[in-house]
């Protein structure tokens, strides 16, 4: 299948996808409609624009704890901030009054009681440990910031 | 006609029957039911449990032959990433065969080969979720889908591959291997259970298991040509399934025919009390309701309001899926079904919606890939550089993109604007497709907007891939289940590549989907979706 049919399909050119948006990317163009909808759209204002910067990669690598090689930093930042900037097509969906779902909610939660229960077979949970001196879990020194 | 290609009627759809090189199979051969339309005919279950009890076959040459083609096959399509101990899988086998010799009960499943997706624990088994992190990983449990398959007797022949931790389209963003699609070994198996369904397609297994959190079982099955079945949220117990997003993850089910995969979503629905999500609805039994062809009336579907969605038969879907879909349209109204276009105009706001939930919920599931209590550990004397190299070492870049994706969405500040709002797209799809099941019996859908495509095609662009998703995610975001059955062919390959149709039913009417797959397969003519790999002299 062709590129430009895909694509076809990731823009609501009917929800009226802004190329002012937060993060629109010059390389997202809009397409023929895809869907024909009566959803109402609601207009941005400037503070919604200005409260959401784009990402900024070194700092979300540090809060997931993942650090990433300066190759990678090139590699993944453009293609982020695509995704985030399609992402940011749901802002123009009139959401008032629209209660938000957890969860497709097919069946109530079925919480057992609150009681402890053993696992039999503790020691080959405990074989999985990388690092492991009886009785702890090793890892490295934790109290060594000011 | 429901499409333009037609590939030849090299095999029949029992594809042991035609292999003559091993005992059993001559056995087999001599073991051709009296009508051609009886119900074993219609499921490798029933038939092989026919054989087994009648002590036509032994589970040891059964395991042998599936044994032998999986050794042919597998170079070729790289279904597995672990493949059982043979002498362990042949002991077991053996043990079913006494069992039935000292005329003890053998379960309904007994010395059925399964394979398992290999983001789905199995005790003493590798299970690396097809990541660097977990690699060498043993869990100490059995998922409970697992146990229940193993309590019925079934054999798991191995762990099959997958997209890292179930984030991909296509199988490729696996740590360890690419799977090919069996009809053309040079195109993607589809994802993220391209292993699953790649190893059903080739006959190395009977039916597998994989997991569906936006599409994962049902689009690898329109690309394999298998029946892939999707159950509601709830249905069968997550406990054992690595967690991706877990307000959308359910383990799912591959066959070869529509009675093989309703008889092993039977195996493991059910309430357990280790997923406190799991429903405690009672488990209909989806299996006492299939007839064979011989006794179906003319118009055995007479009345059933059957709803095509019209967007997914708009702009941007391939021109010959769209003609598959449209060709089983017609044949659901010969079969009696009152056909209706309806409209969800919600639909493409799924696909935005999903990937906002399914990246921030990886973002958090994922966390515990943290190199301390399991998994590939880095070496390091500090502990948070010992996270943050565990996991960069660890995990591939798709998987570290929707992390970071999701760690963007769920910031303090975002939540709203993005987490909260996927919700609500959420609460807007569930009411339009209760309204749309309120009106019909089923919805249908092209299962993928294109047939499989190349490896490599769509690798380096993260969106035409998510785009892919189109068809599947809003039944993951309102929780239903879909069955999805090959209805067709489009051109591409040796004898063109299968197209897959998606019945999408209301929450816990699996039975209906199964009935409905199970009369739209039995007269469905001029049709075979074994793989021409399969069937090649080359393999038999």
């Amino acid at each position: 299948m062709a590129m430009g049919s895909s694509r076809a399909l990731l823009i609501l050119s009917n929800f009226k996808f802004k190329p002012t948006l937060p993060f629109a990317s010059s390389s997202l163009k809009p397409f023929p409609p895809f869907i024909r909808n009566n959803f109402r759209t609601r207009n941005f204002s400037a503070k919604t624009s200005s409260s959401l910067p784009p990402p900024d990669l070194p700092r979300l690598a540090e809060t997931a704890r993942i650090s990433l090689a300066p190759n990678e930093v090139e590699e993944f930042a453009p293609k982020i901030r695509r995704v985030v900037g399609w992402f940011g097509q749901l802002q123009a969906v009139d959401l008032d009054n629209v209660e938000p779902a957890i969860r497709a909610d097919t069946e109530g939660d079925n919480l057992r009681e609150d009681v402890p229960e053993t696992f039999e077979n503790k020691e080959a949970l405990m074989a999985s440990v990388p690092s492991y001196k009886e009785p702890y879990i090793k890892v490295p020194k934790v109290l060594n910031k000011e | 006609m429901l499409s333009t290609i037609q590939p030849p009627r090299y095999l029949s759809r029992f594809p042991l029957r035609r292999r003559t090189k091993c005992r059993s199979l001559h056995i087999l051969s001599s073991a051709e039911p009296a009508t051609k339309t009886s119900l074993t005919d219609q499921s490798q279950i029933l038939s092989i449990r026919d054989l087994l009890l009648s002590r036509q076959l032994s589970a040891v040459e059964l395991t042998h032959s599936y044994l032998d083609r999986l050794k042919q096959t597998e170079p070729h399509i790289k279904c597995f990433l672990h493949v059982s101990d043979p002498d362990k899988v042949l002991k077991q086998a053996q043990e079913i065969d006494d069992k039935i010799k000292r005329n003890e009960e053998v379960g309904p499943l007994a010395g059925i080969p399964v394979a398992i997706k290999d983001n789905i624990c199995t005790a003493d088994m590798p299970s690396t979720g097809g990541s660097h992190i977990l690699e060498g990983y043993r869990p100490p449990f059995d998922a409970t889908a697992v146990k229940r398959l193993k309590d019925l007797g079934a054999i798991v022949v191995g762990k099959t591959n997958l997209d890292e931790f179930g984030m991909g389209s296509t199988t490729e963003a696996s740590a360890f291997k690419v799977t090919a699609n069996p009809w053309d070994l040079s195109r993607v198996p589809g994802g993220s259970s391209g292993g699953s369904a790649a190893s059903v397609s080739a006959r190395q297994c009977v039916v597998s298991l994989g997991s569906d959190t936006g599409g994962s079982v049902r689009q690898p099955a329109s690309f394999c040509g298998v029946v892939g079945l999707k159950p509601t949220y709830g249905r069968v117990s997550r406990f054992g399934l690595m967690a991706y997003a877990s307000s959308l993850d359910v383990i799912g089910c591959f066959g070869s025919s529509v009675a093989d995969t309703g008889i092993l979503l039977h195996s493991i629905s059910g309430y357990d009390s280790l997923d406190a999500t799991s429903s405690k609805r009672e488990v209909p039994d989806f299996t006492s309701q299939f007839t064979s062809a011989s006794s179906l009336q003319s118009r055995p579907l007479e009345g059933l309001r059957v709803g095509l969605i019209r967007e997914t038969v708009d702009a941007g879907v391939d021109s010959g899926v769209k003609s598959a879909i449209q060709g089983a349209a017609a044949h659901l109204e010969q079969l009696g079904c009152i056909l209706k276009e309806v409209s969800l105009p919600s639909f493409s706001l799924g696909l935005p919606a999903y990937y906002i939930l399914a990246s921030s919920e990886s973002s958090s599931n994922l966390s515990r890939y943290d190199g301390v209590r399991y998994g590939n550990q880095a070496s390091s004397d500090e502990l948070n550089a010992l996270y943050e190299e565990s996991r960069a070492k660890g995990f591939g870049s798709e998987v570290k993109m929707r992390i970071l994706m999701g760690t963007y969405a769920l910031s303090a500040g975002y939540y709203d604007a993005y987490y909260k709002r996927a919700q609500q797209v959420r609460t807007i799809i569930r009411k339009s497709f209760k309204a749309a099941l309120d009106e019909n019996d089923i919805l249908i859908s092209p299962a993928a907007p294109s047939a499989a495509y190349k490896i490599g095609e769509k690798k380096n662009d993260p969106l035409a891939m998510y785009a892919g998703d189109i068809m599947t995610v809003n039944v993951n975001l309102a929780g239903l289940p879909a069955l999805v059955l090959p209805c067709g062919f489009v051109e591409g390959g040796d004898v063109g590549l299968p197209v897959g149709l998606q019945m999408i039913g209301a929450a816990f009417d699996e039975e209906k989907l199964l009935k409905v797959g199970h009369i739209f397969e039995q007269t469905l003519e001029g049709y075979n979706f074994v793989p021409p790999l399969i069937s090649n002299a080359a393999f038999t």
